[in-house]
């Protein structure tokens, strides 16, 4: 049945509910296409029985024409989101043995919609690094060349799309955590517009820019999935009182596109593969009729300074609940209470988790606040100026997804090298604007993604001039 | 204490817990005295993934007292997380208001020996309390309970206008009457629902700049306040005289010893690094909503008492003991609604019945006279039907048993003689018995009167009216 | 931008993570190069703009002050490691 996996999410509905296969059969081949692969490290945890029950009970609910949405597609979580009962790590030894006594709404959301889920993927240590090195469960293998790195901080849920492993997955975005993997690992990737999706039970990493989104095989599929995920949320204040168009609906529609390129940066580009491969994916989309608009968005080089403030200074608040006192790691050598504080936090956290809370803490610290904090928010209002100003005439905007195709694991350890991966991906974080990437082509024979930024709530924009490129190409499809 | 021309400086930053039902920003209970930790959610444990979301109610009392001091409404109002390490603080920073509290400068104005003063109120802001530490429960441990984490508390902020440890009290009393009368606080001192620290500095008359000052905390009573200013006061003035200087800390009140001591240990590293709060929005204050919360405002303490002074005839000093709280007031005006004579209401209850709260050690809220008890005690002494002492006698009985007035006067056969016949017959009797006494009163010993009286009392049970006594035993005298 | 020890020590205070003196020297030379990173920020006046924390203007949504009461201590102090009574226990705090 290892075809069964190898099917978008919307065949997969087609089919439980033309009865052509079961739940229970999705549910067994992606069960053993996971026990295959699990040198991939995708997976943090797995719920082999209680997903073959669950499929049972949908596969009733569909011979009972009981049909919710997603009523029996195996899918995963990022191990970020908390699920009643079950252990939540983040990726993290601090949360190495937490089981949440409550769950997120993501987790609620889906579902409900009758999806079953079939495990928590791996990440980046509190969704921090952008290769999948940080998580404390060792990182994930690149399903296309295991010698790279899948991307991160959502690396496991974009390889688990990847290999095969669900049929999509939960994944969140803090400063590209959904898109660098997803261009790394060829698959789909959608950050919607902040507030969108609620963030109860997301644990957070950098409150005012996380924001929960898709992976999956192709925008179509993301589009689906992202229908069931959104809507407000009284528990997340943040969360957009908004009217949840139908996606579905919407990335099918016929639509006038009129794509924004910001010129400078495009020419601006180090790499000139990355460079002629992102103008080859417009070339295709002007080619079917897309309106192509020179654009400008001066303060965009200043994303990476802003967010480098903004996101440890946050987390470094987020990240003080662990005190080894309520839940977490608490250590063994613990004679005082500062032992305990100390203990606890220098063993349960590991190294670039840290190095972030250093940053945050000393940004934020008496002398520096207006220099670095203050100021960092000043430029993000700029950043979200320069947006308003390109969407008063385009109605989405494109840029590479990253500045090159996936690395060798290990092959970075400067830091700031590091952060640079993040360079096209942050500016959507900071101006909360929806943003996904899809696969556009090839270099270095891995794959690269073309992002498209869209509007505030126009989610359903970006999704149908994705799904157009994917009609036209097929760099999406996994051969 | 001898102020040796030297100023005390001081302000004071009263903490109120507002009479919600839920915490500032979670659902959870808050009711006093609970088993430790069944009233900390997961929200107040701070668990990973959790979110605040604001209550309501909170920003009503807010306004509430914002309008009731005269001060600036804040349009925007904005929290921010305050950083710092304690284990009754669990998500390792506190909710607070930095910028933008939502109430801005106003006023209030307290009276001391005849004279008004304005003391300025610099601003009150919304922010959530801590969890208790106890400390003397376990030998090896301290013992945390979040129960009381997250609750509402209102913290004002008075400009440090106040100039001695008498005006300290004063100014406390008149918040505390003004939270009672709005009904945004039960201002109960002994349960933690107001609390009070006090920033004291002394200055030579002469002095531009005011002189270094040392912030006194836990003094949670109207007695603590005075007793641990006047101390620091002198502590500080014997300090200077000896050439030696102030050092800006914080010092905890001892009260059974009666002294301030230095809390060296809170000082350390307290570097705050407040920043906006990312999981909650600015809230918009509108015009209307303020002058909704004016309209409905209740009558306030200054503006009843103006009332009762014009209305009744009181005294300013009268006034101003029935109006010290919500629940005086409200009982003096019920007792007032059965028409009898306000001074007499005033001097009941601020006589007797106060004396039969501190005996019960209680306070006005939990009486068991009613005022309707009182209200027919005071007519049937108008009516000359009971005498004083009955009085006092019968609101000893219906504290300790209960009842109605009209039968515990019978059953306990306290009605006043005041039939002049019968009365004559007993005072024959005792001066008859006296003879030597009379005689002495007769040439002019008269404080020999007070004793016939008495014992016409004595003999009567203390049922004689002694106007009748009186006038009759004077013309005997006169005979 | 230079990163003092006693930078190095405050921060170490203030997060409460201890920082091993055989990793401060390579620490410090991480925060160096993300802070000269960062100040790339001065690059721009940036005098005359507000600050943003938000991204997207909204009316926040308040809660009806209207008690949950499904609170399971026992489910939720099973998360801790060390609890008596109900209570949260911590190494004996001397104030």
């Amino acid at each position: 049945m290892s075809e069964l996996i190898n099917l978008s999410l919307t065949d997969q509905i087609h089919g439980l509910a033309d009865k052509s296969f079961s739940s229970r059969e999705i549910a067994d081949a992606y069960l053993d296409e996971i026990k295959k692969k699990k040198s991939l490290n995708c997976y943090i945890s797995v719920f082999e029985e209680e997903s073959k029950e669950n499929a049972l009970l949908a596969d009733e609910n569909i011979a009972q024409n009981k049909v919710r949405p997603l009523e029996g597609i195996p899918i995963a979580h990022k191990d970020i989101f908390c699920i009643k009962d079950k252990k939540t790590t983040c990726g993290s030894k601090m949360l190495s043995s937490f089981i949440s006594p409550y769950s997120s709404e993501v987790f609620t959301k889906l579902d409900n919609a009758g999806a079953i889920t079939i495990g928590k993927t791996n990440m980046d240590e509190f969704a921090m690094g952008s290769s999948n090195e940080t998580s404390f469960y060792g990182n994930v293998l690149n399903p296309i060349n295991e010698k790279l790195s899948p991307g991160g901080s959502s690396g496991g849920s974009a390889a688990a799309v990847r290999a095969n492993l669900c049929s999509f997955a939960t994944a969140t975005d803090t400063g590209g955590s959904i898109r660098q993997p997803a261009s790394f690992c060829g698959v789909t990737g959608i950050k919607p517009t902040y507030g969108r999706v609620s963030r109860w039970g997301m644990i957070a990493f950098a409150s005012s820019l996380d924001q929960a989104g898709i992976i999956a095989k192709n925008a179509k599929d993301a589009a689906v999935a992202l229908k069931y995920m959104s809507g407000f949320d009284q528990k997340d204040s943040t969360s957009l009182n908004e009217e949840v168009k139908d996606f579905q609906k919407e990335v099918d529609a016929d639509q006038e596109h009129v794509i924004g390129i910001p010129k400078e940066l495009i020419e601006n580009m180090k790499n000139d593969q990355v460079r002629d491969s992102f103008k080859n994916a417009i070339s295709i989309l002007e080619k079917d009729g897309a309106k192509i608009e020179e654009i400008n968005l001066p303060h965009i080089e200043y994303s990476l300074p802003a967010y480098y403030v903004i996101a440890p200074a946050e987390c470094s608040a987020n990240l003080a609940r662990y005190d080894g006192i309520r839940f977490g790691h608490r250590s063994e050598s613990v004679s005082s209470l500062e032992d305990l504080y100390v203990n606890s936090r220098t063993e349960g956290f590991g190294r670039e988790v840290k190095n972030r809370i250093f940053i945050g803490t000393f940004c934020l610290s008496t002398g520096y606040y207006d220099a670095f904090y203050n100021k960092a928010l000043k430029i993000r209002n700029l950043i979200k100026r320069d947006f308003d100003e390109a969407f008063k005439k385009v109605t989405s905007i494109a840029m590479p997804t990253c500045s090159n195709s996936s690395f060798e694991l290990g092959s970075i350890s400067d830091p700031v090298e590091m952060y640079e991966q993040d360079i096209y991906t942050i500016p959507a974080n900071l101006a909360g604007l929806p943003a996904l990437s899809i696969p556009s082509g090839k270099v270095n024979e891995m794959p690269i993604g073309l992002q498209l930024i869209g509007n505030y709530l126009d989610e359903g924009k970006i999704l149908n001039l994705a799904n157009k490129f994917q009609k036209l190409t097929d760099f999406h499809e996994f051969k | 204490m001898s102020l040796n021309n030297w100023q005390p400086v001081i302000g004071l930053e009263v903490h109120v817990q507002l009479a919600t039902r839920t915490k500032l920003f979670s659902s959870s209970p808050i009711a006093f005295g609970a088993e430790p930790n069944t009233q900390a959610s997961e929200i107040d444990l701070g668990l990973p993934g959790v979110l605040p979301v604001l209550n309501k109610e909170a920003i009503n009392h807010a306004l509430k007292f914002g309008c009731a001091i005269n001060a600036q409404i804040s349009e925007k109002v904005i929290f921010a997380r305050k950083n710092y390490f304690y284990p009754d603080l669990p998500k390792g920073y506190q909710i607070s208001q930095l910028d933008d509290p939502i109430v801005g400068r106003g006023s209030v104005e307290i009276k001391l020996d005849e004279k008004s003063k304005i003391i300025g109120v610099t601003r009150a802001h919304l922010e959530e309390d801590a969890g208790k530490s106890i400390h003397d429960l376990y030998t090896n441990n301290s013992a945390i309970d979040l129960n009381r984490a997250g609750t509402c508390l209102l913290e004002i902020v008075s400009e440090p206008d106040l100039s001695s440890a008498e005006e300290a009290v004063e100014y406390l009393k008149k918040i505390h009457s003004i939270v009672t009368f709005l009904g945004i606080s039960d201002g109960d001192m002994s349960q933690g629902s107001m609390r009070c620290d006090a920033n004291v500095s002394v200055k030579k008359p002469d002095d531009q700049e005011l002189g270094t000052r040392t912030e006194l905390k836990n003094i949670n009573s109207f007695k603590f306040v005075e007793k641990a200013i006047i101390f620091e006061i002198d502590r500080q003035i014997k300090e200077l005289e000896k050439g030696r200087k102030i050092v800006q800390e914080t010092r905890l009140y001892d009260s059974k010893k009666n002294l301030t001591r230095s809390m060296r240990s809170k000082e350390e590293a307290n570097d705050y690094r407040y920043f906006p709060e990312p999981d909650l929005i600015p809230i918009k204050i509108s015009e209307d909503q303020i002058n909704d919360v004016r309209k409905n405002l209740p009558e306030l303490p200054d503006i009843m008492k103006a009332r009762l002074m014009k209305s009744y005839d009181l005294s300013d000093e009268n006034a101003e003991l029935v109006t010290a709280n919500k629940e005086t007031a409200s009982f003096f005006e019920d007792v007032l609604s059965y028409e009898v004579s306000p001074k007499n209401a005033v001097n009941w209850i601020t006589g007797d019945l106060f004396a039969l709260l501190n005996k019960n050690d209680t306070n006005i809220s939990e009486s068991k006279v009613s005022p309707k008890h009182i209200a027919e005690i005071i007519q049937n002494i108008e009516d000359q039907k009971i005498s004083g002492p009955s009085a006092k006698k019968l609101l000893e009985i219906v504290w300790s048993e209960g009842g109605e007035i009209q039968e515990l006067i019978q059953n306990e056969g306290l009605e006043q003689i005041s039939n002049d016949d019968e009365i004559e017959k007993i005072l024959d009797e005792v001066i008859s018995e006296n003879q030597k006494q009379f005689e002495q009163l007769k040439s002019g010993k008269d404080r020999l009167q007070g004793f016939f009286v008495g014992q016409v009392m004595k003999k009567t049970s203390g049922s004689a009216s002694p106007q009748v006594v009186n006038k009759l035993l004077k013309e005997k005298l006169s005979k | 931008m230079k990163i003092t020890k006693q930078d190095l020590k405050n921060i170490s205070l203030l997060s409460k993570i201890k920082i091993d003196e055989e990793r401060s020297a390579s620490l410090i030379e991480d925060l160096e190069s993300i802070l000269t990173m960062v100040n790339k920020m001065d690059e721009l006046d940036t005098s005359k703009v507000n600050p943003l924390t938000h991204p997207i203007e909204n009316t926040q949504t308040l809660r009806e002050d209207i008690e949950k009461k499904d609170i399971e201590r026992e489910k939720l102090q099973e998360l801790s490691k060390e609890k008596d009574s109900g209570f949260y226990l911590t190494p004996k705090v001397i104030e």
